[in-house]
């Protein structure tokens, strides 16, 4: 029942980081740092509710599991949406997750091209950044460093929301070598 | 068509909808339908704690921004100001209420019931008018969303924002503050 005021309150989020920026590339990096904070808390409630869902509570151990697991459980679960996964890469290193509906963007169009003034094209703004800095928030917390974006989006013209997650590294468990018992 | 007019015009013909003359456009927002009669397609139920995270994030933006919970609290009223504006028409029309509410009392109420099961899904608890002063008012919430994980409540800052915004936009001047009495006050 709070999708309005989720919606509402995410373009208030978006408003006042437009004004505080000063390029449209400071806009999207904010948005996705703020997802990236989110993204490091949502995991634990991830887990814990995830536990009951899937049953088993068994950790992901391919990539592939990883990608199902954020699309079927962790988007259905936050935002009761529908996500598909697809284009797994030939070594499977990235794959794509689509987006049909997108509840931060039920009352929001982007400004086209020319009414835009100064050097913030805002028709360029990913509105949706937050989604890219959640996942890689969350998969940090697993060891999984990755990059992700947005490839396609649906305020641009595009059909689906395409947002492309690409793994860049494993890493490794632990607090690293100063942390070491002698 | 007007001979003797000074200005010489030309019928316009309405426009027809297969819009043969305009270059193709992007689908957008603007030809999507309203969407009216309360939402009738309900919508992906969005969980508590995505849009606790959410406004968390909104509360700490701004506390890195400001010096003082005043300032933080200035802050977010200022942002739920806009909101308010938004949701006033936004909720006159979903819940088809048509009739601009021009009394204080009528306001207040579509406030408190209307508006507040739009935004939170369930009424606020009262309304209730100070003994002290005569045109202050309370609404209480005993389970605000906004502070559903939080100790302070002037993080409800937000929400007294968007009432002032509503009520602003009604033509009430009014300032509006968060409480905790386990409430949202609001002074006329």
């Amino acid at each position: 029942q709070i999708q309005s005021f989720f919606a509402l309150t995410y373009g208030a989020i978006v408003t006042e980081i437009i004004s505080d920026s000063q390029t449209v590339q400071e806009v999207n990096d904010r948005l996705e740092s703020m997802g990236y904070n989110i993204g490091i808390r949502l995991i634990d409630e991830y887990h814990a509710k995830s536990a009951v869902v899937v049953g088993s509570g068994q950790p992901c151990m391919t990539l592939k599991e990883t990608a199902d697991a954020i699309a079927k459980i962790g988007f259905k679960m936050f935002l009761g949406i529908a996500c598909d996964v697809a284009s797994f890469a030939p070594d499977g290193r990235s794959f794509s997750l689509y987006l049909y509906d997108n509840p931060l963007t039920t009352f929001v169009e982007l400004p086209p091209p020319e009414d835009c003034e100064g050097n913030m094209d805002l028709s360029q703004m990913q509105f949706s950044n937050i989604y890219c800095g959640v996942i890689r928030g969350a998969l940090e917390q697993v060891n999984l460093r990755v990059n992700c974006s947005f490839v396609r989006d649906v305020l641009k013209g595009d059909e689906v929301n395409e947002i492309r997650v690409e793994l860049k590294e494993v890493l490794a468990d632990g607090a690293g070598e100063d942390y070491q018992e002698e | 068509m007007n001979p003797s007019s000074q200005y010489p015009t030309r019928r316009i013909e309405p426009p027809h909808h297969n819009h043969q003359s305009s270059p193709p456009r992007v689908q957008s927002i603007y030809d999507r339908p309203l969407g009216g009669n309360g939402g009738t397609r309900p919508g992906p139920a969005v969980s508590l704690s995505a849009f606790a995270l959410l406004y968390s994030e909104l509360v700490q933006y701004h506390q890195n921004k400001s010096s003082s919970m005043n300032d933080l609290e200035g802050n977010l009223e200022r942002c739920g100001m806009e909101v308010g504006t938004k949701v006033l028409e936004l909720v006159s029309f979903r819940e088809r209420s048509y009739k601009r509410e021009t009394r204080l009392m009528n306001i207040l109420h579509h406030l408190s019931i209307t508006i507040w099961r739009y935004l939170f899904g369930r009424s606020a608890d009262s309304l209730e008018r100070s003994m002290d002063n005569d045109d202050e008012y309370m609404i209480y919430d005993d389970r605000a969303v906004t502070s559903s994980f939080c100790n302070v409540r002037s993080v409800d800052a937000f929400v007294s924002g968007i009432i002032a915004g509503v009520l602003n936009a009604s033509g009430f001047g009014a300032r509006v503050t968060a409480h905790s009495v386990s409430a949202g006050g609001d002074e006329g």
